[in-house]
């Protein structure tokens, strides 16, 4: 393996890193989005070089899996942030949130 | 646990003809409502017949699993697909086909929704099928719950009278069913330690403690019993049968709470035997309450389909009963309820739908004399009617004697008192017979036609297999027999 | 020898398609023939007529027979218990095919008439083959499931043809009555056979009967006293007697043939049967002589003061199974059965003839029917009085002979008290039977002008309803002296020892008793100027309890309305709502309640509570990694 592992393991920390905050502080619903699939893809990441260090074919087994995931989330959660746009008017979650969050 | 594997793999054939029928209805644009009937109906009448065959192929003599076809899934996880029939489910597979065909033909008037009722009415019966016939327990698992999934939606959209509430209760405690079946599941397997979910391999090799069957049983018991209805977790039958259109009724009532005790059978009495033996006392004591029990609360009620609810309440204890004496007549007994209990009640549905098709109208008080008015429909009322109670030659009868005659063996006293329970069945559903179709006609319902001849298809088809076993008992009991014996045999 | 074996096959083989015939019927007519009531009733009538050639052959060819024929096949194995179904050919059973074939053919050209022109009638035909096939199956059968199987079926066809004018809501509420209450003492029948099923494990009523099933004789106490219970129910015998009366809503054929005749009979039959079996028992057979007297002597005061000529006829039938079964306990065989055929043969002649009044003058009461001039109606009223005679027991009548062997075998008992209750129910059949004669015959208005025509409302089908009411007076003549040629048959069966003659003072007496009793009736009802009230009436308080059927039917409506329906059923349902569903409905309230009171934490900004859930997760994780 040329690239070592601490290194892999590193770039798929700042990867998530850079998703968990693009999540938490965006005040964009599409951002948002991207935030988790970034998170996401730091996850796979995670799994291709975990798989190549242990040499299980799991890894990216799971990967693939995640990709396929994602591109589903994608899919789904874009049609309905159309959806919410369409409705509302506004992507800020906070002003959807104030109208449509109340349980019950 | 025998298996004798397919030529030809007839079961997926089932689950195939049933997929293909869903996607053809699926693909259908939702304006061409005839062509949605005509490929449900295909696709049941298909299924009907490769059930029939099924049922007449299966070699009685020989016994055991037929039909196996084995294929592996997920090894890493223990997972193969495997189908099988013995003396048990196919009765129940007939059951399902007969329910199956005359449901779909009860519906041919339907005319809300028609693509994504009959989609899904088929999806239901795809799971019931799968799980009839599997014999991997993750399959079994899933299959189950195919079928209890489409119900909510089935009952919310095109239900009846307190849909929101039958509905939800129904599937809460359904769920609540599939809670406790998993666990029980997962904890034996991993007790086996054999790390499959194969059920023939578990039969035949796993050893599990006494503790461990004890508790496996009771949480199949619970959880299968919950849709079985077995008292005191009833409560959602009456209301979910009220709730539900003719057609889902006829399937939930007639098929689905077979389905519970089917799981019993299967899961529980097959993989425990010593927790059958030790649970089958309280068994028994559960099952004689909700005989008595669904005869008394039929008494006061009101409206047509709880009626039929309660005694799908009380004919479910007798299976119940049946179970629990752990002979071979309780066990051909039970399962011969099963099925006659399921053809009889999709008659009572399928009759009740078509009285409140024409009236809009359950509450038997302001119906009358329907006889007069639509001696044909009120006939297969009757008939059904004369099933619940019991007469002789028609196919509850059998079912009820060797119940009783088990019952009487091992549990006298329960079997006296279910025996009392006769009596009081026979009043509570000859009241509804007479304040339905006897006595003088309201003249608002005068004018009302009788069954036309494709509608009373389905009937005639239900009726004629009631009295089919009702003469010739011998046809189930062999297949029944060839499985209950190897079983019963088979005790510690 | 092979010849005699295959003449016993064409035997067996006659007894099943006897018993197949009538089905066949049903079937067709019930298919194919709805709509043609002149077709269904020729199937039907071929298919009874059929049934009773074989049943004459049958009678004739097999008068010798020294054992009985039997041909069984499985029905259903399951297990060890094996069910089968079947002909047994003795003399019992033949003997009873005759009588119920007899008068099954009777009462359907009876119907003939009768009928004519009601909208129902394919479906009549329908059931009463249906109720024909189910009857012979009933007395062909060698074992107690098949019996118990077909007993019920009879009491299916009788639920539906006293409901067959189901349109009053009367007739519906009496076929239920009757269904009910038969299934209250049949649920009690079916236990005593399970019981029998479990303990001795044979059902054949042969095996049973000499003893092959090895029972302890308490077991044998307990499963007769619970067959006897469908006895109860079936012949109407205390406490479930009130059905019958009741079923009189049915049509007046029904009741002669059903409900007077055999069906009811069936519960007598049974015992007939099983008789050996049941002997083994004391117990048991003094509680069914219990049984038997006080239903006679209830049921024959209740006669007395009814004004409705179908209900005297149907409590005068209670009263008259009551005798059989009285004899039968008292260990005469031949007594029991005899008394069974001859009733049957003047019960159903009594009941046409009624029928036939009924038809003419549109009412069951006898006081409009005797005002209305029913003396000018010859036929009905002669071959009226021939039953009424046969039925009070006068000689030459066939009632005289029967009922003097009853009478002789309660003189063998020990205790007295038998024979004069039996003594007592003599006087009071005569009286009740000639009161009714006499308010027929002799109305009281009479000698003044009778404004209508006597024929006034007779129907054109007169002779189809004639004939055969002629033909059950001649036999009702007849039978009487057959006792000795139906004593050889039955000989076969146990009981051939017997007294048929009482001692020389027991024949004067009940005849003397008889006469008094006819007198009693005529000072009353048919002298001129008779007051046209019975000494009962006298007195309102008997009056109203024999009119009100000694508050039976309150006692059931009581028991059912207030412990059933209001007390039991109501508890269940009470059950169901409150507590069951109580209790998941307040498990599903707490899941909403705390539901919402977690919800209120989470009233954030949804990316403010994944920072929460992002800092939590990375504090486990640090905690785990220091900790691990």
């Amino acid at each position: 393996m040329i690239v070592p592992y601490t290194h892999v393991i590193l770039l798929a920390s700042l990867l998530f890193l850079t998703g968990m905050i693009c999540t938490v502080l965006r005040r964009n619903l599409i951002m948002l989005l991207l935030g988790l699939e970034i998170m996401l893809n730091a996850a796979a990441v995670a799994f291709v070089g975990a798989g190549l260090h242990l040499q299980q074919i799991e890894g990216q087994a799971a990967a693939l899996f995640i990709l396929a995931v994602a591109a589903a989330e994608v899919a789904v959660g874009l049609a309905l942030i159309v959806c919410i746009y369409r409705q509302t008017g506004t992507l800020d979650p906070e002003c959807i949130e104030s109208d449509v969050c109340e349980l019950e | 646990m025998q298996l004798h594997s397919a030529q030809f793999p007839v079961l997926s054939l089932i689950l195939l003809v049933c997929l293909a029928g869903l996607a053809a209805v699926v693909l259908l644009p939702a304006e061409k409502k005839q062509a949605v009937k005509y490929v449900s109906t295909v696709c049941s009448a298909v299924t009907l017949g490769l059930s029939v065959y099924v049922f007449v192929a299966y070699d009685r003599a020989l016994g055991g699993m037929q039909f196996v076809e084995h294929l592996q899934w997920a090894p890493s996880l223990g997972v193969s697909y495997i189908n099988g029939v013995d003396g048990f489910s196919v009765p129940l597979l007939l059951l399902t086909g007969i329910v199956f065909f005359t449901g779909v033909l009860t519906m041919w008037e339907h005319d809300l929704r028609v693509k994504e009722f009959f989609a899904m009415f088929i999806l239901l019966v795809t799971g019931v099928f799968g799980m009839f016939m599997a014999l991997d327990l993750f399959f079994l698992f899933v299959w189950y719950d195919v079928s209890l999934f489409p119900m909510y939606l089935l009952i919310v959209i095109w239900g009846s009278t307190n849909r929101e509430y039958g509905a939800l209760k129904l599937t809460l405690f359904l769920l609540a069913g599939s809670a406790l079946i998993l666990p029980g599941i997962v904890y034996l397997v991993a007790e086996s330690g054999m790390g499959t979910f194969s059920l023939p391999a578990l039969v035949n090799n796993a050893d599990f403690s006494p503790f461990a069957q004890k508790l496996a049983f009771f949480l199949f018991y619970v959880g299968f019993g919950i849709l079985a209805g077995v008292w005191p977790f009833h409560t959602w039958s009456p209301a979910g049968h009220v709730a539900a259109p003719t057609a889902v009724s006829m399937l939930h009532a007639g098929v689905l709470m077979k389905i519970g005790a089917f799981g019993i059978l299967r899961v529980g009495m097959f993989l425990c035997p010593e927790g059958w033996a030790f649970w089958a006392p309280v068994m028994a004591l559960l099952a004689t309450i909700g005989i008595v029990y669904g005869a008394l609360a039929g008494l006061r009620q009101t409206d047509l389909k709880f009626v039929i609810g309660y005694s799908s309440v009380s004919h479910m204890g007798v299976v119940g009963l049946g179970l629990a004496a752990m002979t071979v007549d309780g066990v051909n007994g039970a399962v011969f309820q099963m099925f006659a209990h399921g053809v009889m009640t999709a008659l009572f549905f399928s009759a009740v739908g078509y009285i409140y098709d024409k009236t809009h109208e359950r509450k038997f008080a302001n119906l009358g004399g329907l006889s007069h008015v639509m001696p044909v429909a009120g006939g297969y009322f009757i008939l059904a009617a004369l099933t619940g109670i019991g007469v002789p030659c028609l196919a509850s009868f059998w079912a009820e004697l060797l119940v009783l005659l088990a019952a009487f063996d091992v549990y006298p006293v329960y079997g006296a008192v279910a025996v009392s329970a006769l009596a009081i069945n026979a009043l509570f559903i000859l009241r509804v017979v007479e304040k339905t179709c006897f006595g003088p006609v309201n003249p608002k319902w005068e004018h009302l036609p009788d069954v036309s001849f494709g509608l009373g298809m389905p009937r005639l088809v239900l009726a004629g297999v009631i009295v089919i076993f009702g003469i010739m008992p011998f046809l189930m009991y062999e297949t029944i027999q060839s499985a209950s014996m190897l079983l019963i045999s088979g005790l510690p | 020898m092979p010849g005699a074996s295959v003449i016993s096959e064409t035997w067996l083989w006659a007894g099943w398609a006897a018993a197949a015939a009538p089905f066949a019927a049903f079937v067709l007519i019930l298919f194919l023939l709805r709509r043609r009531p002149g077709a269904a009733a020729a199937v039907s009538l071929a298919a009874v007529a059929t049934s009773m050639v074989f049943a004459l052959c049958l009678l004739v060819c097999c008068v010798d027979m020294e054992t009985p024929l039997r041909s069984v096949v499985t029905w259903m194995i399951s297990g060890d218990t094996v069910i089968s179904a079947g002909v047994h050919l003795d003399g019992l059973s033949l003997l009873m095919l005759a009588v119920v074939c007899g008068i099954c053919l009777l009462v359907q050209v009876y119907s003939l008439g009768y009928m004519a022109g009601d909208p129902g009638f394919a479906r009549y035909y329908a059931f009463m083959s249906l109720f024909a096939g189910a009857m012979i199956f009933l007395v062909l059968a060698p074992g107690l499931v098949q019996l118990y199987i077909f007993w019920e079926l009879v009491g299916l066809s009788s639920y539906l043809l006293i409901g067959f004018w189901f349109e009053k809501f009367s007739a519906s509420r009496a076929g239920k009555k009757a269904f009910v209450m038969t299934r209250l003492g049949d649920v009690a029948f079916l236990a005593g056979l399970l019981l029998l099923l479990v303990r001795g494990g044979v059902m054949d009523i042969a095996a049973l009967s000499n003893g092959a099933a090895g029972l302890s004789s308490g077991m044998i106490t307990v499963s007769a006293v619970l067959i006897f219970g469908g006895v109860i129910g079936k012949s109407a015998q205390f406490p479930l007697m009130t059905w019958l009366p009741d079923a009189m809503e049915g049509p007046t054929p029904v009741s002669a043939l059903l409900h007077s005749a055999t069906m009811v009979a069936a519960g007598v039959f049974l015992i007939a049967r099983m008789f050996p079996f049941f002997s083994q028992s004391d117990a048991a057979m003094t509680f069914l002589l219990a049984v038997g007297t006080v239903s006679m002597l209830m049921s024959a005061t209740m006669a007395m003061v009814s004004r409705d000529i179908k209900q005297v006829w149907a409590y005068s039938t209670i009263s008259q199974l009551g005798f059989m079964l009285m004899a039968l306990a008292a260990g005469g065989y031949f007594a029991g059965v005899f008394h069974l055929f001859t009733h049957a043969g003047f019960k159903a002649l009594l009941f046409l003839c009624a029928g036939m009044l009924i038809h003419a003058f549109h009412s069951n009461d006898m006081f409009v029917i005797g005002q209305g001039g029913a003396r000018g109606l010859k036929i009905p009223m002669l071959c009226m009085a021939v039953g009424a005679a046969a039925l009070s027991g006068i000689w030459p009548f066939s009632g005289f002979a029967s009922k003097e062997a009853v009478l002789a075998t309660l003189v063998s008992l020990e205790n007295p008290a038998w024979l004069i209750a039996g003594l007592a129910g003599v006087f009071l059949t005569a009286y009740y039977t000639f009161r009714l004669v006499f308010i027929i015959v002799f109305p009281a208005g009479r000698g003044q002008t009778r404004a209508e025509d006597p024929a006034r409302g007779v129907a054109y089908a007169y002779g189809a309803m004639a004939w055969p009411v002629i033909l059950l007076a001649f036999a009702t003549l007849v039978l009487g002296f057959l006792a000795a040629p139906i004593r050889h048959w039955l000989a076969a069966g146990a009981g051939a020892h017997e007294a048929v003659h009482g001692p020389a003072w027991l024949a004067p007496l009940s005849l003397g008793l008889v006469f008094a009793a006819i007198a009693v009736a005529w000072v009353e009802f048919g002298r001129k100027n008779a007051s046209q009230t019975g000494f009962v009436e006298r007195v309102r308080v008997v009056a109203e309890l024999f009119a009100r059927r000694w508050y039976l039917d309150d006692i059931w409506g009581w028991a059912v309305s207030r412990l059933l329906d209001r007390g039991a059923a109501e508890a269940c349902r009470q059950a169901d709502n409150r507590v069951i569903d109580g209790f998941v409905h307040s498990l599903a309230g707490a899941a909403v309640a705390s539901g919402r009171v977690l919800a209120r934490g989470h009233r954030v900004m949804i990316q403010a509570r994944l920072m929460i859930m992002f800092a939590v997760v990375f504090g486990l994780t640090c905690i785990m990694l220091i900790w691990g």
